[in-house]
């Protein structure tokens, strides 16, 4: 065999088609899913965005595994399993540690390592980065949003525990759907937004978390202190799971109307895609 | 390929582009000033990354302002600044930036790993960039700024951090992708020598004002005086020359008399042959850049 090689290759001119701004924006979308999912980087950089997936699912999993098990007791009315506005109260911490994880790790080190630059020196303007960021966020937010109850309508549904119908199976879907991407999308404006203040990415997250603390705490307590409840609006670690409550028909601890809940929600989500919008127009690049 | 009229620009009080007026060509063309002088402001309005608060700026007959994505796609760039993402392999990073602008995922693929093999990181392009040298990490970007076959590639101080070698190296590089690949190139540079070196024209910025501009023949064509190459006693002739009120300096075997070209002509040739000095070259001297330079009345850099 021989030790031959072709060190240089020769410069070749492409003459194919280009993909556009759509190809950039969905280019840059794929390689930021990944990079937060940590996938094709170091094992410690999988280990808690993976960890976090795998805490949201295993409820789910749990729940399929006694409707499988113990399929009598809950054809007798037995409260074991919860409904699936009531599947978020177990994954709730999962789900803020994933926002917290996934938002900084999308936006953070394109400016921290000036990647940034070269990016919007690419087809890519300012508002079609920033929506390939958001495309790259919300499904993989999803993925803890709206996988596990999924999971569990499709798991329960083969333990003969689901809905009762196809009708009822398709409703109880465009639920969980819709109410996987309202938190999806609120929690995405969110985390984003605040990960444009800084470029450090453990700054970012910490950020994100108290955000998400402050605004739930500082509304109890000023409630509990007999301020109106519509403070509750302000809680943005309740706003978006009580309007999923909603969605399935169900109240949660708000008592706030409905109109309002949605009203807020979308507050929250474009007042915080406005803000990241807002900080990235005044960002100066390419140096 | 790129016309700007009465470019302004201003980062709060201070004006980084003062009334910039040029052309810029085809081949490789050197924008040669100081830190400072705007060169890095000149190439973010080229890239439509930033609006010009007055005068115009054209790339391939386009506003960068209104067509930036149709013009970026066709424009290569490598920054000055580090600006690769440590964590990520050479070959990845070179393919997913030639995604970006346009290039079907196979072929930029095979395109980014040509590439790497061209700028010589053929054997390297699996380590993460963040293990790179300096040297290493300037390729990359050139890599970067060329995987997806542009018009026209800009590069910020290319050969910043280089030693010597790498430096030469990095211009031989440059001259090849201007001449043998057919792409143009706009070679932002501090440096004087790797201007002269490497490109075919030149745009001179100082505070962000063009103070020269054009092919580099054009320009040396202000020189004055002429270039004498003797085969012995170069001293000799200098003393018989400054003693008929000629200005002259000896560098060498080298002669350069200042003033009328024509009346040194022949001056040194009588000289010459008085004396029976062999004559080797008498031409009449043209400008180097750095005349140009100082003419501007600024003092040039000097190699790093």
């Amino acid at each position: 065999m021989s030790d031959a090689r072709i060190l240089d290759r020769g410069y070749r001119r492409y003459e194919g088609p280009r993909r556009g701004v759509a190809g950039a924006v969905g280019s840059l979308a794929r390689h930021s899913a990944l990079r937060a999912l940590g996938l094709r980087r170091s094992f410690w950089a999988k280990l808690l965005p993976l960890a976090s997936v795998g805490i949201a699912y295993v409820p789910a999993l749990v729940f399929v595994g006694i409707a499988a098990l113990l399929p009598d007791q809950l054809r007798q009315g037995s409260d074991l399993l919860p409904s699936y506005a009531g599947y978020y109260g177990f994954i709730t911490a999962a789900i803020v540690l994933f926002v917290a994880l996934v938002g900084p790790e999308v936006l953070c080190p394109d400016r921290r390592h000036r990647m940034l630059g070269l990016y919007l020196a690419s087809p890519l303007t300012r508002d079609t980065y920033l929506v390939a960021k958001v495309l790259a966020v919300v499904p993989v937010l999803a993925l803890v949003t709206l996988g596990p109850p999924l999971l569990l309508l499709v798991g329960l549904t083969f333990a003969d525990a689901g809905p009762d119908s196809p009708g009822a199976f398709a409703a109880d879907l465009v639920r969980i759907i819709v109410g996987g991407l309202v938190i999806s999308a609120a929690y995405t404006a969110v985390s984003l937004a605040v990960a444009s203040f800084t470029d450090r990415r453990p700054v970012a997250s910490a950020g994100v978390i108290l955000v998400l603390l402050v605004s739930s705490v500082a509304t109890v307590a000023l409630v509990a202190g007999g301020a109106s409840e519509r403070l509750f609006l302000l809680n943005l670690g309740a706003v978006p799971f009580e309007l999923v409550q909603r969605i399935y028909g169900e109240r949660g601890e708000m008592d706030v109307a409905t109109v309002e809940l949605v009203l807020a929600n979308l507050a929250w989500t474009l007042g915080a895609a406005a803000l990241l919008r807002g900080r990235y127009q005044r960002l100066r690049v390419a140096r | 390929m790129v016309a700007a009229a009465g470019l302004v620009k201003r980062w709060g009080q201070v004006a980084a582009l003062d009334g910039a007026t040029f052309e810029i060509g085809a081949g490789v063309t050197g924008l040669l000033g100081a830190n400072g002088a705007g060169k890095t402001t000149l190439l973010s309005l080229i890239l439509g990354l930033h609006p010009p608060d007055a005068g115009s700026v054209e790339v391939f007959g386009l506003d960068p302002g209104r067509a930036g994505p149709e013009v970026r796609q066709r424009i290569g760039y490598a920054p000055e600044h580090d600006a690769l993402a440590p964590d990520v392999a050479a070959q990845d990073l070179v393919r997913h930036l030639a995604e970006i602008h346009g290039l079907p995922r196979r072929e930029a693929t095979a395109r980014a790993s040509d590439t790497l093999w061209l700028v010589g990181l053929g054997e390297e392009r699996h380590r993460p960039v963040g293990t790179m040298s300096t040297g290493q990490r300037q390729r990359v970007k050139l890599a970067a700024a060329l995987a997806h076959d542009p018009a026209l590639i800009l590069l910020d101080e290319p050969t910043n951090g280089l030693d010597p070698v790498q430096r030469e190296e990095m211009l031989a590089l440059i001259r090849r992708i201007g001449g043998e690949f057919g792409v143009d190139v706009v070679l932002s540079s501090h440096l004087l020598d790797e201007v002269e070196r490497t490109c075919g024209a030149t745009v001179i910025l100082d505070q962000g004002r063009v103070v020269a501009a054009g092919d580099l023949d054009g320009l040396r064509t202000g020189g004055t005086g002429l270039v004498v190459d003797v085969d012995t006693q170069p001293e000799l002739l200098a003393r018989r020359l400054r003693s008929e009120s000629l200005e002259v300096t000896v560098d060498g075997l080298r002669l350069v008399v200042a003033g009328d070209a024509g009346a040194g002509a022949d001056a040194v040739r009588d000289a010459a042959a008085d004396l029976g000095i062999g004559l080797r070259r008498l031409q009449p001297r043209t400008a180097t850049l750095e005349d140009v330079y100082l003419a501007a009345g600024r003092a040039p850099a000097g190699p790093g």
